[in-house]
Order: structure tokens, then sequence, then C-alpha cells
């Protein structure tokens, strides 16, 4: 959007300067920071009123035009600099680099590493013991006392599970939205109709029309880490999510492990230890390693409708991801904004001497609104206050 | 350095705004270009002053919208005033008249309750300041709205047709991040980040808003508070809060400070029950001495 050329354009810029903005806009494009052709004809049109002599003046202004956010402030100073500083004065031709090869995602291989068969074993989830559960990555003792705790809800204990969907799926149902919308049997006076339809009968309102809040639609989306380090704690937050979509219809399940699929439709059956059983069928093709970072990217560029401020997203992951943190950071980036919270579980957080150091917990640390736990049923209880909007 | 940026930063700074190049070239391309100026930072540190200074220093109007969850078209940009046209329908039940000439009496100027965005859009004469106030608490379905005001600056009012503004309202937008904006509204605006001022810049603050101040409270106030910000806390101190505190100190005659005063007035800058323990301990361990003597 061009707005009409303001009164204070005084000198036209010089073609070298206007190359040169061009330039930076290419490299901040190049480096992942978003710039529009139209921020980059304002940051021409800006030179136009500037003392483009003065360089730190040149800095602030271009900043300001092409720069939406705080976070990118320092790679706009990098690339200021490269750009400014190359020759001093004016600007050469720097050479470009090509466009970021990680932004064109290669397809997901499967790793070399054999395929686990961690979800066949979901097929008898009545014979998780405490021996498995002690084979957890960096078991301490109080994890895997944690670790037991999941075991023994995840055997059979549903009925839990049911009433605290029941209590979250309600809050998350009945929150009202601060907007109004006309109803008949609303509770308030919608005055700006009563008026209206009033002119028809002189003056007199007769028939009073009235609003109410509306309902908000809040949804779920869960990403759940299937893969081997995360097996007992997937299962039973996917058991959590098994009742809370049967108690409430928007919630979406993905699992992932090297690959992302939909397990929606099968979490939809009466009973866990069925959905289970057929997600231990459908789902064939998981192995050891997790590639968070790619399977969110694919998340995101196979759903792109799905998150938006209404939803929130649920990860449930230990964070060891065996891809680049930098495709992790970019797809959560990216969640993050169009999401309406993100909450991570991360199942080690439980332990006593947890620290999020992972590389891919890192890389994802900034972007989360709410780091928990949610290893055992009293922990998704106190979850349940932050599912809200 | 541009004319016009200095000459802002001298207004600004005439105005008892402590600024900076960042901030008055900001300032100066948001009108230069005619662009909406979105301010962001921490709370507390002088986004919304920006805007009321700019008014002041243009000799321009304020007018101010004050975002909320749930702030819809009706508080925003205009409402019927209901009692009035009611009466007016009363009054005029006998008198002679279509029904068309009637209803399009009922819909004009003068029934018309202008809420700020209408009143920035309707301004004659000097362009008005028009200052929407922590946008990140309204909704998005407002967001979506603001977006299409912001770019062509005309409202079509069902009843009464389109308006359009004849002077380009200043628009400055704030925002404390409780939530994301959209990447439209970004696009659409100049960016500004405010944050937490140095030493000098808050000493200098502190010395020109509190009257009465002496120099050595002055600097153990703003080191404390420079202190306390680079620690871990549940909210962090902002501009507003030091100014508080300065002011409360000057109102008990206090020359400088220790661990006795602090406790006394640290709900002048601490909100936070947790934040009011960390802070007793540190008192407790003789730390005040370190806290006021803040190095950066």
């Amino acid at each position: 959007m061009v707005h009409a050329p303001p009164a204070a354009l005084s000198t036209p810029p010089t073609a070298e300067l206007v190359a040169a903005v061009v330039r930076l806009g290419r490299l901040l494009r190049a480096r992942g920071i978003a710039v529009t052709p139209a921020e980059s004809i304002d940051a021409a049109r800006a030179l136009g009123c500037l003392d483009v002599g003065d360089r730190e003046e040149l800095r602030l202004a271009l900043r300001a035009v092409m720069v939406s956010r705080r976070e990118d402030y320092d790679s706009f100073d990098q690339a200021f600099h490269d750009v400014w500083t190359a020759t001093s004065g004016l600007p050469p031709s720097v050479p470009l680099p090509g466009p970021r090869h990680d932004m064109v995602r290669p397809p997901v291989t499967a790793p070399s590493k054999p395929p686990s068969v961690s979800l066949q074993n979901w097929m008898k989830p009545g014979e998780v013991v405490e021996g498995e559960a002690l084979t957890l990555r960096a078991a301490s003792n109080e994890e895997s006392l944690g670790a037991r705790d999941v075991a023994r809800y995840a055997a059979d204990d549903e009925e839990a599970f049911r009433v605290l969907a029941r209590q979250v799926a309600r809050r998350l149902a009945l929150r009202r939205s601060r907007r109004w919308k006309s109803e008949r049997r609303g509770a308030r006076l919608d005055l700006r109709r009563t008026v209206r339809a009033s002119l028809r009968t002189g003056g007199d309102p007769i028939r009073l029309e009235r609003r109410s809040r509306t309902l908000r639609r809040t949804q779920i989306v869960a990403l759940c880490d299937v893969s081997g380090s995360m097996e007992l704690y997937a299962q039973f937050l996917l058991q959590f999510l098994h009742a809370l979509q049967n108690s409430f219809a928007r919630v979406e399940t993905f699992a992932f492990a090297t690959r992302l699929s939909r397990v929606t439709p099968i979490l939809r059956g009466a009973r866990f230890r069925e959905s289970l059983r057929e997600l231990g069928r459908e789902v064939q093709d998981f192995s050891g390693g997790t590639r968070i970072g790619a399977s969110f990217a694919t998340f995101l560029t196979c759903y792109p409708r799905l998150v938006d401020r209404r939803t929130i997203v649920i990860i449930l992951s230990d964070g060891w991801d065996v891809g680049s943190p930098d495709v992790l950071a970019d797809a959560m980036r990216t969640m993050r904004r169009r999401a309406g919270r993100v909450i991570w579980l991360n199942p080690l957080m439980g332990a006593a001497d947890f620290a999020p150091d992972t590389r891919g917990m890192q890389a994802a640390l900034p972007f989360i609104d709410l780091l928990a736990a949610g290893h055992n049923l009293e922990a998704l209880g106190r979850l349940a206050r932050h599912l809200a909007l | 350095m541009n004319e016009e940026i200095r000459r802002i930063q001298a207004v600004m700074e005439r105005e008892a705004y402590v600024t900076d190049r960042q901030v008055a070239t900001s300032v100066f391309l948001a009108s230069a270009l005619g662009k909406p100026l979105l301010v962001e930072g921490h709370p507390g540190v002088g986004k919304t002053e920006i805007a009321k200074v700019l008014a002041r220093s243009l000799g321009a109007d304020l007018i101010r919208l004050q975002c909320y969850e749930g702030l819809d078209v009706t508080t925003a940009l205009y409402e019927w005033n209901y009692p009035r046209q009611l009466l007016h329908i009363k009054l005029g039940e006998s008198a002679p008249g279509s029904m068309a000439e009637k209803e399009a009496s009922l819909f004009s100027d003068a029934f018309l309750l202008k809420r700020p965005l209408l009143a920035a859009i309707t301004h004659t004469g000097r362009a008005p300041v028009l200052l929407i106030d922590e946008v990140d608490r309204s909704d998005e379905e407002f967001e979506a709205f603001l977006l299409e005001v912001l770019s062509d600056f005309q409202v079509t009012i069902p009843e009464m047709g389109t308006i359009r503004a004849e002077v380009r309202p200043t628009v400055v937008l704030t925002s404390n991040r409780t939530r994301e904006l959209s990447e439209a509204l970004r696009r659409r605006c100049l960016y500004l980040w405010i944050d937490y001022p140095s030493f000098e810049k808050e000493l200098q603050i502190v010395r020109s808003k509190v009257p009465g101040l002496n120099e050595r409270l002055a600097r153990e106030v703003t080191g404390v508070l420079q202190s306390l910000r680079r620690m871990r806390l549940a909210k962090h101190p902002g501009v507003a809060e030091s100014l508080d505190w300065a002011a409360a100190l000057v109102a008990l005659h206090a020359d400088h400070l220790d661990a006795a005063v602090v406790r006394d007035t640290m709900g002048c800058f601490l909100k936070d029950d947790a934040d009011f323990k960390v802070l007793e301990r540190e008192l407790e361990a003789g730390r005040l001495p370190a806290l006021v003597s803040f190095a950066e």
C-alpha cells in the first residue's frame, strides 16, 4: 500500500542509495526477516526526507520502516552494517548469499535407526510395568516414581481421566466472549435495533430486541511426541486427549516421531484401549529418533488453517530433536504467532534437577507460553487452569 | 542530522520527555511518511507519553482510544444517541412528513455520538494525534477492523454513508505484548521498541519529573531500580514506578535510602508478593549498598 507522497519529501534519493536499500531488503529476506516490497518502497521514500550523510540516522530510520518486531533488531543492525560497511560511504554490490537452503525444507527421510516397535507395544497397555519406566532417559529417583504414576494410571484408570477431561471441557466450552450478538432471549436490550424497530410503530418500542454475549470457540491442537523416549508419557497424554475429545469436540490430535500423522479420527473411539490398539495398527512407521522441527514444519504447511488465535496448542515432547534447532525455532516462531497459546509439556520436568537444556528445548523456549510437566494426573489437573484463553 | 528530527527532539525535551534519537527519528518518519507508529516495550517505559508529547509539541489535539477486550464498533467508532432518538420520534409523531424523511432526520449528525476513531476521522483543522493505547488488549476482530480504518481513514455508517478523513491523523499505537499482533497490522506500521532507559537517562527523567528530590536520593533511587531490573522478578518496575517511588520519598522527607525506608516504601515499585520477598532477602543480607551503587 503506497500512500500519497508526503510534503516533507525534499530531495530525491540517489540511485545508489535506493539500490542499497533494495539490497538491504534482499539481504534481510535472505536472513529470514520478511520485508515486503511495500516496506522497501517506504524505505526508499524515507530516504528522501533524511540526512543521508548521517549513518546513525539512516540506520534508525530504515529500521523503523523495515523491521516490525523487537526480535529482529539485532539481525537488522547486522545486515545494515554488512551492506553499509563493506566499503565506506555508499554501499557497493555486496554478493548476496543465495536463498537460505533450509527455507525449502528437504523431504523428511527416515533416519538410519531401525524402527522400534514402541507403538505396537501400546496394544497391550496393561502390561506396562515398572521395569520399563526405569529405562526412561536420565531417570532419577523422583522421576521414576513419576513414571510409575503414569504407568499405573495408564493401565486402566479411564474414569479419573474422564472426570478431569469433563472439568476442562466445561471450562473451555463455557467461556463467554466479550462480544455481543443479537439473540431473541438475550440478557440485555439491544437499543440500536429496538430504536430502529420502533420507527415502524411511531416511536413506541413495542418489540424489544435483545442481545447476549457470544460463546468463545476455543479449540485444542495437540502434538504428541510418540518416539521411544516418550512412549509412556505419550500414552498418558493421549488418554487425557481421548477423554477430552469425547467430552469436547474441538480437539485435533497429531502424533509425531520422524513423521507426522493425524490421529484425531482414531481417538474418537468410545474406549481408549480400543483406540490405542487401532493407533498401533495405523501408525506403523515410527522410528527411534525424533524430528520435532521437521514434524512441526509439516504440520504448519499441511494444516495451515487449524491454528488460530482461538487455538491452544499443546506440545508433548522431551525436546530431544535430532534435526536442526533452527528448523524447530522457525516452526515454533510461526506457531507462536498464529496460536492463542502454546503449552509445552515436558515430562522430564517432573525430575528435581530438570533444566530445559536440550538443544531442541533451548530453540523452542522463547516461543512457549507455558512449560509444564503434566507427567501425572495431579500435574494435568494443575495444567487444566491454563487451558483457557 | 535532519533538522526536523533535531527539532522534534528539542521540543520533546522541552516537554520534559527525555528522549533519544531513535524515538525522535521514528516520530518524525511517522508524520513524514504518513504511516502509523507502533510502539512496543515493557510496561511503564513511557510509550503512551510519546503520543501525548507529540500532540503537545505539534499543537495538535490528542484523541485517545483505550483498548480492552471486547472493544467494539459502538465504543470505538460511533453510537446512536438512543434516548434522544426516541424523544425525537415521540415529539415528531404528529408532524407531517413521510417515513423516509423522518428516518433521515433521525440518523443525522445530531444523533451521532462520535467515539474516538470517528472523532479522529471527522476532525477538521490541524491533523490530530490519534493514540490507540494497548492495542494488544483488544481482540482480533477489532484488530482487523482497525486495519481497515488505518489503511484508508474512511468509515461507512450504514445509515449515513461513507465518511472520509479530510486530514489524516498522526496515529500512534502502543502494545505491551500481552499477545502477538497480526502480521498485517505490523506491516502497516512503523515500528519502535522502547527498552528500559539507561542509568543516565533514567536519572535525568527522575530529576526532571520529581521536583524537590536531592541529587543523592535521585541517584540512589535510579540505582536500585536499575539493579532490580537485572534481577529475576515476577514483574519488573518501569520508569513510572521510579517516579512514584521518588515522589513518595520526597513526601516522606527522606534524604537518603536505608533498609527501613526501602521496606516502608517498596510497594511503590514492586507489585508482586513474591518480589517483596526477594527484595526483603536482599535487605536482610545487607545488600542494599550493592543495589544502590548500580554499575552498568
